[in-house]
């Protein structure tokens, strides 16, 4: 078991939740009918990716010298990552300011948004995790985005957009317990380290929590049919228990120097 | 092809006796529990012989560095006249992305620098045209120094078992694989 990161499991989940909010805000436009309290909307997006770079920082030996991240942009992942999500944070604090975001400034917080997305979703491939070292980090973090924007989405949208979000966050919930259940059962059969690394999820207490959250999300929306004031909270916590067991369970290919790949 | 400086570890002639190490630790004076270079023991399933072998690893000084690629700060440059990857650890700001992204864990976190560092190939000494701390000290001339532009084909190879096989960023080490040990019976 390696280190848990939890400042990157903050950043990435919050981040993603905050880039889910505001697809959520142009379906919603898409199917019209939109939300009643954009405002509050746009402060909680801008809040969330605040509040996750913030904690990012803690992750750094050095955080008064984050700002030299972005020297890196032509090759390295996470400068795009810091760039995009510098760029996203600006329009959403425009869209809060301005009482909600349309037009021009919705399409470039979304372009800004899956920038994020994909640059985090590369930044966490690398060539030392033969596991990761594909599109899985960037699908996992493409359903966080979906389900976190939908959850949270469900708090300011008006009476005629709530079945749309149920509709959005179940089918996100059921493609993520599949993913996530079929992923490390995958793993198990390729190289060792992928096969170590699959053992570990499957091991992990965190993997579980995660797996049991999103499964009791479900129960709840099948009971329900819309989503509860309090269950993109539980979705939440679900998440980062599984966000914690990516970066804690995943198994490094230095980790086995000297034995069979 | 240009000048590329590269360790080759011969594994027939390595007795696992760490000199390597001790010698890197005596001239850099790394803090408690950071290592540039490890010795490694050859897992049974690779050499199923009472006889140990090993593999004595630093910084690859790959061809297409992965803690190169991926720092964002370029506190990474790779030397065009030999080919060895250097860490400016006063541009690192200690993200540990290089950690996390290369697939031999040759960077490692300083704990009381809060910065990132590795082998240097001790590029000063070969400036002085000395030998690398560690290849010098070798007791029984396992590791040593070559240049990939002049190495000529051998029985060296790239990727041997027990070595994480990452083409993508290409190391340069070279390693001569062990013998079969002889066995004398009475």
């Amino acid at each position: 078991m390696q280190s848990m990161e939890l400042p990157l499991v903050l950043f990435t989940v919050l981040s993603q939740a905050a880039v889910g909010m505001v697809l959520m805000s142009a379906v919603r436009g898409f199917a019209c009918h939109d939300g009643s309290d954009a405002r509050n909307e746009w402060m909680l997006v801008a809040g969330l990716m605040g509040l996750g770079i913030a904690a990012s920082l803690f992750h750094l030996g050095h955080p008064l010298e984050a700002y030299r991240a972005l020297a890196h942009l032509e090759k390295a992942w996470l400068s795009r990552e810091v760039l995009a999500a510098g760029i996203f944070l600006a329009l959403a604090a425009w869209a809060a300011a301005m009482g909600g975001g349309k037009g021009a400034l919705l399409w470039g917080a979304i372009v800004a948004g899956l920038a994020t997305v994909l640059a985090s979703g590369m930044t966490y491939a690398p060539p030392a995790f033969p596991a990761l070292n594909n599109a899985l980090p960037t699908v996992f973090f493409l359903i966080t985005a979906v389900v976190m924007g939908a959850g949270f989405a469900s708090w300011f949208a008006g009476i005629g957009s709530q079945p749309l979000l149920a509709r959005i966050f179940t089918t996100a919930l059921v493609t993520g317990l599949v993913v996530r259940l079929a992923v490390p059962c995958i793993w198990l059969s390729g190289s060792e380290i992928m096969r170590q690394s699959g053992l570990a999820w499957l091991g992990s207490p965190l993997y579980w929590v995660s797996i049991a959250v999103m499964a009791a999300c479900l129960g709840v929306l099948w009971k329900n049919r819309t989503i509860p004031v309090w269950l993109p909270i539980l979705a939440l916590l679900g998440e980062l228990a599984g966000r914690a067991a990516f970066f804690a369970e995943t198994v490094h290919t230095a980790l086995n120097i000297g034995s069979p790949y | 092809m240009k000048k590329h400086y590269a360790f080759l570890v011969d594994s027939e002639k390595c007795i696992g006796c760490f000199t390597c190490a001790m010698a890197c630790r005596n001239y850099y004076h790394q803090v408690e529990g950071v290592i540039w270079r490890q010795v490694y023991p050859l897992d049974e399933a690779i050499y199923p012989h009472r006889e140990r072998a090993f593999f004595s690893l630093a910084c690859n000084h790959c061809e297409n560095p992965a803690c190169l690629n991926v720092c964002p700060v370029v506190a990474y440059t790779k030397r065009e006249e030999d080919g060895v990857v250097v860490h400016h650890q006063e541009k690192c700001i200690g993200c540990g992305n290089c950690i996390r992204s290369c697939p031999y864990g040759a960077p490692v976190y300083n704990p009381v620098e809060k910065r990132a560092e590795k082998c240097s190939f001790c590029h000063e000494r070969l400036d002085a045209s000395l030998l690398p701390a560690c290849v010098q000290s070798c007791p029984t001339g396992a590791l040593t120094l070559v240049d990939l532009a002049t190495l000529e084909p051998g029985n060296e190879v790239q990727f041997p078992a027990g070595f994480p096989k990452a083409e993508k960023v290409n190391p340069s080490t070279r390693f001569i694989m062990p013998k079969v040990p002889t066995l004398v019976r009475r």
